[in-house]
């Protein structure tokens, strides 16, 4: 039995996670649905995390999660009845919700599902379709196993509601328009499933990674007493050594809990927008950084958009996208992004596998460079 | 893709050959490390993956449609890099940027940008490649084009230094005078060299083609081509200078022949100067030039008239009478500026035959303009007897000024027999020396000796033994003959006599 509580208590972690897990960019600005969410929890009381084998496999789930600009839910956030215009929406053609799960826990939209289960009063499953931020909504481990997108319910700031009845390519394009029209973003629940049918179509304990990165991160915040290091290394490893720095600590209590590593770190020396053709469909402007690598001297170029999509060192593809780069703010301690650095920022270039459905052949080519228009093979491909 | 089978090994070009006379030149250069690499083929690639499949030596220029940003031109000088390509060529759109220059920096890999289209010029590399001779040859076949539109030395070498990437050429004297070009060239460690011949056929001078670093053999065959190709145009360019020389010479002449051949008229009625730099409205102050009257001065005005122009190419400068004319005209110009300002270009011309110089009043007009040239005439005839680089003003020299019209040769030859006497006495040129001292000072031997630098005594000592060749100072009817006598012989005893100094500054004041 895996059956936890997400409190208010708990928003401050899940913030911070859910800024890492937004691969540097798109976990910007998204205080916001901290303090909207810690309302809702102090409200309605906890939410229950539960695994997906703990509910009956016949439960009827769908993933929630928001479409388009985190700018734009900030000037105009959501009021707290958007879940129960999905719920019905969906009733209808599905049965009532018996839980929900996120979409993608990470970035503003591991925070929505968390407040949609607290206001429908439903279980909220402790997984994902993404593990991380992608820029489409089915670009998921759901479509990998062959989950239909639709019914797609979506309401939007101004409760314009929707039910959106076609493929996902489609149900992509046709909610993005929406979304724009309706006032920059639109709150989803979509992959209408049983229970029984996540096994091996979602990646789980998306949710409990996110609050555990969130500590880590909360924990080795400015202001905390050195060494005051992360529970996973309640050993102490790092206590009372004072020669490491703030951010090794960070770092290491990082990739002890997500199995990241360190691809380097230095000073950023270039950031701009990137002459690169990016493909019609993405939105937002391609942005290139380069860090120079103390250590070793080397080169990392990082290609972003919105989300930092791959990372070569010396001119060698290191990493990319489904894999997470991130980068970390050494100043602050903060998960940073291209739109919040400049030249001359001390930052760590951190890379986090990606869930195993994704380095399958179909999860490369959905989720893989070449779905952002990257001529090139993933290094897991390339090695293969 | 297109490719080029590699020529024979010896014949393959460097990337710095390609840089210096083949496309390459035209490419910015991001990175030049290690342009000594040799060139094998050229590959334009349009996927990253094409780099994979070519070997050393390879040139890999990446195509338009890679279009996708500064990541994608590291990728391909990483992967060029691990097959030891020779350089990389990048659309200069992509992106490559200043932390890519940093990546090849250390890769040690010279990556070039180019602004045209990437296909069109990795033929064009291809093509190079293929036929070094041709390459170079294109590039000598464009030199001798560009110097046959150049008529003057120094565009010719503005065709070296311009067209010849990493060469700096200078045209020097045999003794190492930079004619025209760049004087980096005559200090190059590493030097190409090529004999330049006058009109006359014989060496006149050399035309140096300095390089950064020791050429590679073609390379400097090349440059040494190129050198000798330029040579007949400088040799027509020359020959062309000396008679424009000649010929504005007696241009300017002849003007000045009529402008001074009309004394006493106004300025109305001058006569229109309009050669280059003559002006003959405002306040002036003339200038004359000479030259030791042994040496012939009409055949030397074209060689005196550059040298001039080389220093003060805004001045005119007129062969006149027995040397040459000019002017300043300035609003405020006093003659002392131009006489110091005279000695300092004197000190830089280089002027086949010693010059002197004499500096007139200033005054206005060219009625104005003629006294004061006729001052500077008469000046100029006291100072050519103190050597090269002497300037000295009319009023300067007083009434000395007069003694330097006398008809020096005669003179000297009469006062060598009315003083024979004296002259033949052993210490003879010293008592000449003595005379003139005491005669310029009144005869007052006090200050003589004070002049000569000598003790009172040592002066009566003299006087009395030049009293005692029968020369008679006293007389006033003899006074200034014997005066004259003794200037005119001075220039001769300054050279050579024994009496030291003494002698040498009597003469000079």
């Amino acid at each position: 039995m895996s059956e936890r509580l997400i409190t208010s208590a708990d928003v401050p972690a899940l913030l911070a996670g859910a800024e890492f897990f937004s691969t540097s960019a798109a976990g910007e600005g998204i205080d916001f649905a901290g303090v909207w969410l810690g309302d809702i929890l102090d409200h309605a009381g906890p939410v229950r995390l539960v695994a997906a084998g703990d509910l009956d496999p016949g439960t009827v789930c769908a993933a929630v999660g928001a479409m388009g600009s985190t700018t734009a839910m900030a000037e105009l956030p959501p009021s707290g009845d958007e879940p129960a215009v999905l719920a019905s929406a969906l009733a209808g053609r599905c049965g009532p919700l018996g839980a929900v799960l996120p979409l993608n826990a990470a970035s503003v939209n591991a925070l929505f599902p968390v407040a949609a289960a607290a206001l429908l009063e439903l279980p909220l499953i402790d997984c994902d379709g993404m593990g991380r931020v992608f820029p489409l909504i089915h670009q998921t481990t759901f479509e990998l196993a062959g989950l239909p997108l639709a019914p797609m319910a979506a309401v939007s700031a101004g409760f314009d509601a929707l039910l959106l009845e076609t493929g996902s390519a489609r149900a992509e394009r046709l909610a993005r328009v929406v979304a724009q029209s309706a006032g920059g973003w639109l709150l989803c629940a979509l992959y209408p499933t049983r229970v029984g049918r996540l096994a091996g179509a979602a990646i789980p304990g998306s949710v409990s990674r996110v609050l555990e990165v969130g500590r880590v991160l909360l924990a080795h915040a400015p202001g905390r007493p050195a060494g005051a290091g992360p529970v996973t290394l309640a050993g102490g490893r790092w206590q009372g050594d004072a020669a490491v720095a703030p951010h090794e600590r960070l770092l290491a209590g990082l990739a002890a809990v997500t199995g990241a590593s360190v691809l380097g770190g230095g000073r950023l020396v270039e950031v701009g927008p990137s002459v690169r053709q990016a493909a019609a469909l993405f939105p937002g402007n391609p942005v290139g950084l380069a860090v120079h690598d103390h250590d070793s001297g080397r080169l990392i170029r990082i290609e972003a958009h919105n989300e930092l999509i791959l990372a070569l060192s010396d001119g060698s593809l290191a990493a990319a996208v489904p894999d997470l780069v991130c980068l970390l703010d050494r100043g602050t301690l903060r998960m940073t992004g291209p739109g919040r650095l400049t030249a001359g920022d001390q930052v760590d270039v951190l890379v986090v596998p990606a869930a195993p459905l994704w380095h399958t052949i179909p999860g490369l080519a959905l989720g893989g460079p070449g779905a952002f228009g990257f001529p090139l093979r993933h290094p897991k491909e390339a090695a293969g | 893709m297109s490719s080029v089978r590699p020529p024979r090994v010896a014949e393959q070009l460097t990337v710095d050959e390609l840089v210096r006379y083949g496309p390459l030149g035209r490419a910015q250069m991001l990175v030049g490390e290690d342009l000594t690499r040799r060139v094998s083929r050229v590959a334009l690639v349009s996927e990253l993956d094409q780099i994979r499949s070519h070997g050393p030596g390879t040139v890999v220029v990446l195509s338009g449609a890679l279009g996708h940003g500064a990541w994608m031109v590291e990728s391909a000088l990483r992967l060029a890099w691990e097959r030891s390509a020779s350089c990389l060529v990048s659309p200069a759109e992509t992106g490559p940027t200043p932390a890519t220059a940093q990546l090849a920096a250390r890769m040690r890999l010279p990556v070039f940008a180019v602004g045209e289209d990437t296909s069109a010029y990795a033929l064009e590399l291809a093509a190079a490649v293929a036929s070094p001779e041709a390459a170079r040859a294109r590039l000598a076949a464009r030199c001798a084009e560009l110097f046959a539109e150049r008529s003057s030395a120094r565009g010719i070498l503005g065709v070296i230094n311009g067209e010849v990437p990493g060469v700096s050429a200078a045209l020097l004297l045999p003794d190492g005078h930079v004619l025209a070009g760049q004087a980096a060239a005559a200090r190059a460690e590493h030097q190409v060299r090529v004999e330049v011949p006058g009109p006359d056929g014989r060496r006149w001078a050399d035309l140096v083609a300095g390089l950064a670093a020791p050429p590679a053999p073609t390379w400097a065959e090349s440059v040494r081509l190129i050198l000798r190709l330029a040579r007949a145009p400088l040799t027509t360019s020359v020959a062309r200078e000396r008679v424009n020389a000649v010929y504005g010479a007696e241009q300017a002449r002849t003007a000045l022949t009529a402008l001074l051949a009309r004394p006493g008229r106004g300025a109305a009625a001058e006569p229109v100067l309009d050669l280059p730099g003559w002006r003959t409205e405002g306040r002036h102050v003339a200038v004359f030039l000479r030259t030791d009257p042994a040496l012939e001065g009409a055949g030397l005005s074209p060689g005196v008239v550059s040298a001039w122009q080389e220093v003060l190419p805004d001045l005119p400068l007129a062969p006149w009478r027995d040397g040459w004319a000019s002017w300043w005209t300035e609003p405020e110009v006093e003659p002392g500026q131009v006489a110091a300002a005279l000695r300092r270009h004197l000190a830089r011309m280089r002027v086949p035959v010693p010059l002197s110089a004499g500096v007139g009043r200033a005054a206005d007009g060219g009625e104005g303009l003629r006294a004061s040239l006729e001052q500077a005439v008469l000046a100029a005839g006291a100072t050519v007897r103190l050597g090269h680089g002497e300037v000295r003003t009319f009023d300067e020299l007083g009434y000395r000024a007069l003694l330097g019209t006398l008809g020096q040769a005669e003179l000297a030859a009469a006062a060598r027999l009315v003083l024979a006497g004296l002259l033949a006495a052993p210490d003879g040129p010293v008592l000449v020396v003595t005379l003139a001292a005491v005669l310029d000072c009144g005869g007052s031997t006090g200050r003589a000796a004070a002049r000569l630098g000598l003790h009172r005594n040592t002066v009566l000592g003299r006087v009395e033994r030049i009293r005692g060749r029968g020369v008679d100072f006293d007389h006033p009817d003899q006074r200034l003959a014997l005066h004259l006598a003794c200037y005119a012989l001075l220039p001769e005893l300054a050279g050579g006599q024994t009496g030291g100094q003494t002698g040498g500054q009597a003469g000079r004041e």
